[in-house]
């Protein structure tokens, strides 16, 4: 990696290392000039009790949707789409409907078998929620990691070549930034649920969880690309850049060996909030029907399908809405954690 | 008083409204020359005359139609009723592509009409005389249903001289018990009573008891019901939100803690499931067969909070042909209101070979249809075949469906007649109306002994003469299996207290609730 020293950095703008911020914390032994950088970030992350919770409340819950198959098969006994519309459980030596007469569905009840109760078709809340979990992580992870690779390429390339590809770039950021992010993606969304999407070889079925992924990662790009390609801007009239022009190296590998590295503290600071942004907006979409599609659980679909009974069964959409604070509030703090470590004076932000 | 309604009609123009929200404040406003008896339960389906004096004088051959309108009928602004208002009313259905204007094709003449689009021709198979009132109707060829398009909403008279345009934002004149004297589409509209009708204009059509009744759009159903738990609201036109049912049995229903303000009754409807036999697996009977056998209809009926009648037959009960047997130890499929018999249907699947065969279930968003799709699915997965369910908008969900290039092999529908007659059912499985687009025989059913009754039964006026090959015909459909039938819908009725609920509120099997007849607890 080929970071250049700190001296150089000082007084550039946006999420870089720069000497100032080190300075900041100069009074402890720990962070003496000289330290690393990642390693700097590293020891300052680790002070931050807050953030290292959040942090932790976060793995714990991608490890317990990771360990879905396990409570379904040996706990529950059941899988997310079987329903048990005219099945009974018992409860306390009573036999009990799993979905009575009228349709409503059973609340928790802490046994193995519909642990937090069951959903108007009687399947199993906590195997939904924790397969549910799994689809909303995948399409916020791999969303979140689809904007930056795609929107990290296009930033670097309009900022560091500007004129033309900078205008006709930003032109097209621009067309995808003037949408409501909500309005964008629903209407992506239901045209793609019908029919599917077939580029070339490829075809992508319309129930697929590659469509709301996609989506997903598309619609954020200009969110990223945008203070990338100012970083870019600024980077490329730098010396160091100077010097490696001088040294004769070509154009795109000045882009992804000098410039890159100065920006992969930004992009670390934006991953984190990246994807608690794209677990709600999956949320949002798979609520109003334009996102994961049926039977496929999500925790969207979840609460689109319990609203109707929020009186006589709110655990239909407590659950799963509790799991998507719980997932998206760790995720931010820890991502603000991550944020301040790296850099204090940083603003990143993700607006809508 | 007020009533509550989800979504604004359609449309308040007698000639376009195709819904139960445009139907029943209509009902009271425009009277067609046939109507039906204002009464509860079975006797309601019987006809009466309406605008005419008698019910229509059918010839042998069964193609004319004479009737007489009656003498010194009024519309509710006073211009007076004319013989030649029928035929314009006719043209507007016809002109203005209405949904019920393939019920008036039959008639001599509507083709040419049709295809000349010149508004103001003249049909040459209705003749009438403003004079005498006489009313001649002739049709390119029988049709045993013809009778009942005539008592219609569609063919209720509106005057002469009403444009040919949608009229929803100032619905024209008519004769009924009310009249409308507002409109503000997606606000609300208001009925008060038509001081030109009495007790004496149509036999059989009582004066309308309120003053007036005014329907607001309120777009949440759990609100509507919310407010007329709370006396806050008179009457909510959607059945109760599924949220609330148990609590207004609890505390309203028949059996209820609460003086009774709500009840339940079955509609003239079926919901079923197409399997399409043009495309694999169902164009195997076996698998058609295996399914019939494995759907679990006492579970579906759970997703409809309770408002679904499990049910093997596809004519619904009160419609002529159907046999209470079918819904019972006479169903092939075994008793509707039984567990399936899961085992024989994989057993059978496994002999038809279509194990693991993908398949995907379609359903349209508005609930219950994604729960009843997913659940479906379910029960396919249990028998052995491989099911995923896809959900798309409602608005474009038969146009999909029922494009044959969509290839869709199986799904949800349901059909709620509009007249007691079979065929209005059967014609859904008329091998005669298969289209490549628009197609309305999803299953794409082509029987040749089912096509062949239906020619025939399709020229029969004669009704009771036939019901009993109505009914066998019924059973033949049931057993080839090429539709999934699985139960008929119940409709609610709830009321705020201050309503009279035991003696004002009869269900009328054609109408559903009649607005004329309501009233309060001291009136």
């Amino acid at each position: 990696m080929s970071v250049p020293s700190q001296g150089e950095e000082a007084g550039a703008s946006g999420t870089e290392f720069s000497l100032d911020s080190a300075e900041e914390l100069s009074g402890d032994p720990a962070e003496r000039p000289g330290l690393g950088p990642w390693r700097l970030t590293g020891r300052r992350l680790r002070r931050d009790k807050v953030a290292l919770v959040a942090g932790a409340v976060f793995v714990l819950v991608v490890a317990a949707c990771l360990a879905a198959p396990l409570w379904a098969d040996h706990v529950a006994n059941t899988t997310p789409e079987e329903n048990h519309l005219s099945d009974q459980v018992t409860i306390d030596g009573e036999k009990t409907d799993v979905v009575d007469l009228r349709g409503k569905p059973i609340g928790p009840t802490w046994n193995g078998e519909f642990f937090l109760g069951a959903d108007s078709n009687g399947r199993d809340i906590m195997v939904r929620l924790l397969y549910g979990g799994r689809n909303s992580l995948v399409i916020g992870i791999a969303g979140a990691l689809g904007t930056i690779l795609i929107g990290l390429v296009l930033g670097l390339l309009a900022g560091y070549y500007r004129g033309r590809t900078d205008s006709v770039l930003r032109w097209v950021l621009d067309v995808i930034w003037a949408f409501p992010v909500i309005l964008l993606g629903v209407a992506l969304g239901t045209a793609l649920a019908l029919g599917g999407l077939s580029i070339g070889p490829i075809t992508i079925e319309g129930d697929s969880l590659a469509i709301p992924t996609l989506i997903i990662a598309v619609i954020y790009i200009p969110y990223l690309a945008r203070p990338v390609r100012g970083q870019a801007l600024a980077l490329r009239e730098r010396e160091f850049v100077e010097a490696a022009r001088a040294q004769g190296m070509g154009s795109l590998r000045i882009v992804f060996t000098e410039i890159l590295p100065n920006v992969s503290s930004t992009l670390v600071v934006f991953l984190p909030l990246l994807v608690a942004n794209a677990i709600l907006l999956e949320a949002s979409l798979s609520f109003l029907g334009a996102g994961v599609q049926p039977p496929n659980p999500s925790w969207g679909t979840m609460i689109a399908e319990g609203v109707d009974r929020i009186v006589t069964a709110p655990h239909l959409t407590i659950v799963p809405g509790a799991m998507l604070v719980l997932a998206v509030l760790s995720l931010n703090v820890f991502g603000e954690g991550v944020r301040d470590a790296l850099d204090p004076r940083a603003k990143v932000r993700i607006e809508h | 008083m007020t009533i509550g309604q989800a979504s604004q009609p359609d449309f308040l123009d007698p000639a376009l409204s195709y819904t139960i929200h445009g139907w029943e404040p209509m009902w009271t406003v425009y009277t067609p020359l046939v109507t039906y008896k204002r009464e509860d339960g079975k006797a309601g389906s019987e006809q009466m005359p309406g605008l005419a004096e008698d019910l229509p004088e059918v010839s042998d051959d069964g193609l004319t139609y004479k009737l007489t309108l009656r003498q010194g009928l009024e519309y509710s602004d006073g211009t007076p009723v004319k013989a030649s208002d029928f035929e314009h009313t006719i043209k507007r259905v016809l002109n203005m592509e209405s949904p019920g204007a393939p019920y008036y094709e039959v008639i001599e003449g509507a083709d040419k009409y049709l295809a000349d689009g010149n508004a103001d021709a003249d049909i040459s198979g209705i003749e009438t005389n403003d004079k005498t009132g006489e009313i001649t109707i002739t049709l390119a060829e029988a049709e045993a249903a013809f009778s009942f398009a005539l008592a219609m909403n569609f063919a209720g008279i509106v005057p002469g001289d009403t444009p040919f345009e949608n009229m929803t934002k100032d619905p024209p004149p008519g004769v009924g018990p009310y009249m409308f004297t507002k409109s503000e589409p997606n606000r609300e509209f208001v009925l008060a009573r038509n001081p030109k009708f009495t007790a004496d204009t149509i036999p059989g059509v009582p004066v309308a008891v309120l003053d007036e009744v005014k329907t607001e759009i309120i777009p949440s159903v759990p609100k509507q019901t919310q407010d007329v738990i709370d006396n806050e609201l008179d009457f909510m036109q959607e059945p109760v939100a599924p949220d609330f049912i148990g609590e207004i049995l609890d505390r309203f229903g028949p059996e209820g803690t609460e003086e009774q303000r709500y009840k339940e009754f079955t509609t003239l409807s079926t919901y079923y499931f197409f399997l399409n036999t043009r495309v694999p697996p169902f164009d195997d009977p076996k698998v058609r067969e295996a399914v019939n056998l494995g759907v679990d209809k006492t579970a579906l009926a759970r997703l409809f909070g309770g408002t679904l009648e499990p049910g093997c037959s596809f004519l619904p009960p009160e419609m002529p042909g159907y046999s209470e047997e079918l819904d019972g130890e006479g169903c092939p499929w075994g008793d509707p209101s039984q567990p399936p018999d899961l085992e024989r249907a994989q057993q059978l699947l496994k002999e038809a070979g279509a194990e693991g065969a993908e398949v995907t279930v379609w359903g349209d968003n508005v609930d219950p249809t994604p729960k009843v799709t997913q659940a479906y699915a379910d029960q396919l997965n249990q028998i052995g075949l491989d099911a995923t369910p896809k959900i798309i908008d409602g608005g474009v969900y038969f146009q999909t469906i029922g494009n044959q290039s969509t290839e869709a092999q199986t799904g949800f529908l349901n059909w709620f007649g509009d007249f007691p007659h079979p065929a209005n059912f059967f014609f859904l499985v008329n091998g005669e109306t298969i289209q490549p687009t628009n197609n309305q025989n999803i299953s794409n059913v082509d029987d040749p002994k089912i096509n062949k009754e239906l020619k025939e039964l399709g020229k029969e006026p004669d009704l009771p003469a036939v019901t009993d090959r109505w009914e066998a015909l019924n059973e033949y459909l049931v057993e080839q299996a090429y539709i999934v039938p699985y139960g008929y819908r119940k409709l609610s009725t709830f009321m705020s207290e201050r309503m009279n609920f035991e003696d004002c509120t009869p269900i009328n099997p054609i109408i559903y609730n009649d607005y004329s007849q309501w009233c309060f607890k001291d009136e």
